[in-house]
């Protein structure tokens, strides 16, 4: 406990403390990516609008469900699960990434890993906003279940800092753990009810039920569609964020001496 | 009033190849029941040896010795990027390492862009950036070029900038890597005006270089590394002395063929 305690005063806290730092790196991310591009980030909001697009009016016949009601929730499921996918796998090269700033400035470790949240989180901001439109079509109104959705997401963002910090380490120090994560991410977008509604699972149920990453997506898209979300998503999400931040804590304490030599 | 002591540090330096650094190694080494547990465990290479000093305000401190002496390492360490593998470093005061001058630099930002972005890795607030900004202006000569990206920059343009930014703050202690010895002859003699004014207001400054003369016009003491031992701390001149003289006809190899010789012309 006591550890823990000194764990989260040395790096979480003062890391957070240099958001100036960690948020602009990301911003400056995102503008190096897209440099000279007219659409800039907004090239992800096109093409994941084409593929939401293309998807929704094929797969609403294959699953025999009213376009309506299928490409909404297709929206909010995939827009969501990019920003959890693209945040996990870029995790991994997190202190990569950071390799000359980490040889060079004693900056508390927290920082390279929120500016990978964060960059994803601004990319994300730039997605949802492909629900607008399609809500406006399909006339969905979330009404006052909606700002569940605010909570849904602070709890996905502390999620994913603990989930990318345990990665990030890991990562740094044994270089087969990014390809894993990638193969899993691949596996877990179709085992995952983003594309199919959890309903066609039947009695199998309990498969969408372990996988954290269904009760993340559900606490965002099932506001956003009028629907309070299950209680077991919002205990999963808590549970998760409990566990996730203390292994993450001590991960670091054991890890923070030895990262710089590591990337 | 800044000081540091550092009391029998020693720093191992674990050498990470690809098989090393791989699960194969590890899960391995489980499954066969730890035959191979000498593969999975690193090699590493000792890169400072039981090094003591203590250094007060005032001090100016040349580190000397061949490449891999361990004079990167011990700036490293004084500035607690490298944790010590044993001993104790005890540093009071605010620390600066200026061992990469272009850190976080974005080719694509333009130089405005960039003196915001670079200060705030440095660790200045936005009203200290603002108060330095007719500073920086006046040294680095860009004009309007700081209205462009920096991609567009000739690498001495970027030098002038990086470096003007890096040293807009005079810290307690400053850390010195071999950043003065690049560049055109007035760019040195701009840079290391400079850097003389930086250090003048610092309390402590550590220069690891080659160039003697650079290191005889900034420092007053020097400490002398071989191998990762330190063999000899004091005057500057009887340290320097006695580690050319160590290196006896090796010297004219070193001075000619030793790439990170750096030879600057020194302003008179």
């Amino acid at each position: 406990m006591h550890t823990l305690l000194e764990v989260i005063r040395r790096d979480a806290l003062s890391a957070f403390k240099a958001w100036r730092l960690w948020t602009m790196l990301a911003w400056n991310d995102i503008l190096l990516r897209y440099r000279r591009s007219i659409l800039g980030p907004f090239w992800i909001t096109l093409s994941m609008a084409a593929f939401i697009a293309v998807l929704g009016v094929i797969y609403s016949r294959i699953f025999n469900v009213d376009v309506a009601t299928y490409l909404p929730f297709l929206t909010l499921g995939y827009v969501t699960w990019g920003f959890i996918a693209q945040t996990v796998n870029e995790s991994c090269g997190a202190f990569q990434e950071g390799e000359r700033i980490i040889k060079q400035l004693r900056l508390p470790y927290g920082l390279y890993v929120f500016r990978v949240v964060w960059r994803n989180f601004l990319i994300f901001l730039h997605t949802i906003v492909i629900f607008v439109p399609v809500a406006l079509v399909f006339r969905v109104w979330p009404g006052a279940h909606g700002l569940l959705a605010v909570l849904g997401i602070i709890l996905l963002l502390a999620n994913l800092n603990g989930i990318a910090m345990v990665l990030a380490i890991l990562a740094a120090r044994f270089r087969d753990i990014a390809p894993i994560v990638v193969t899993v991410m691949q596996i877990l977008l179709f085992a995952t009810p983003i594309m199919w509604p959890v309903s066609s699972l039947g009695g199998a149920v309990w498969i969408a039920q372990i996988n954290p990453f269904y009760h993340f997506i559900e606490l965002i898209r099932a506001p956003l569609l009028g629907d309070a979300p299950p209680l077991l998503s919002w205990t999963v999400a808590l549970g998760s964020l409990i566990l996730g931040s203390v292994l993450s804590l001590l991960l670091l304490n054991r890890a923070a001496k030895r990262i710089v030599f590591w990337v | 009033m800044a000081s540091i002591i550092v009391s029998d540090v020693s720093v191992d330096i674990p050498i990470y190849d690809v098989s090393s650094a791989s699960l194969r190694k590890m899960v391995l080494s489980r499954a066969v029941g730890g035959r191979f547990a000498q593969a999975g465990s690193h090699v590493s290479v000792s890169a400072l040896k039981n090094i003591s000093f203590e250094a007060r305000h005032g001090d100016r401190i040349a580190l000397v010795g061949n490449n891999g002496s361990g004079k990167s390492t011990l700036l490293r360490v004084l500035s607690e990027v490298y944790p010590p593998t044993s001993g104790t470093v005890r540093v009071s005061g605010r620390v600066s390492p200026l061992f990469d001058a272009t850190l976080g630099m974005s080719m694509d930002a333009t130089g405005w862009d960039n003196i915001y972005m670079c200060g705030q890795l440095w660790g200045l607030t936005r009203g200290e950036i603002e108060a330095g900004i007719a500073d920086i202006v006046a040294f680095t000569e860009l004009g309007d070029y700081l209205s462009v990206p920096v991609r567009t920059y000739s690498t001495g343009m970027m030098l002038r900038l990086a470096f003007a930014i890096a040293t807009l703050r005079a810290p307690d202690v400053m850390l010195i890597d071999e950043v003065i010895g690049v560049g055109d002859g007035r760019f040195f003699e701009k840079a290391f005006a400079r850097l003389r004014g930086v250090v003048e207001r610092s309390s402590i400054l550590f220069v690891a270089s080659h160039a003697d003369d650079i290191l005889r016009l900034l420092c007053n003491k020097a400490i002398w590394l071989e191998n990762g031992s330190l063999m000899a701390y004091g005057d500057i001149k009887e340290v320097i002395a006695a580690y050319r003289g160590s290196r006896g006809s090796d010297d004219v190899r070193m001075h000619g063929a030793d790439t990170n010789t750096v030879r600057p012309v020194v302003p008179a």
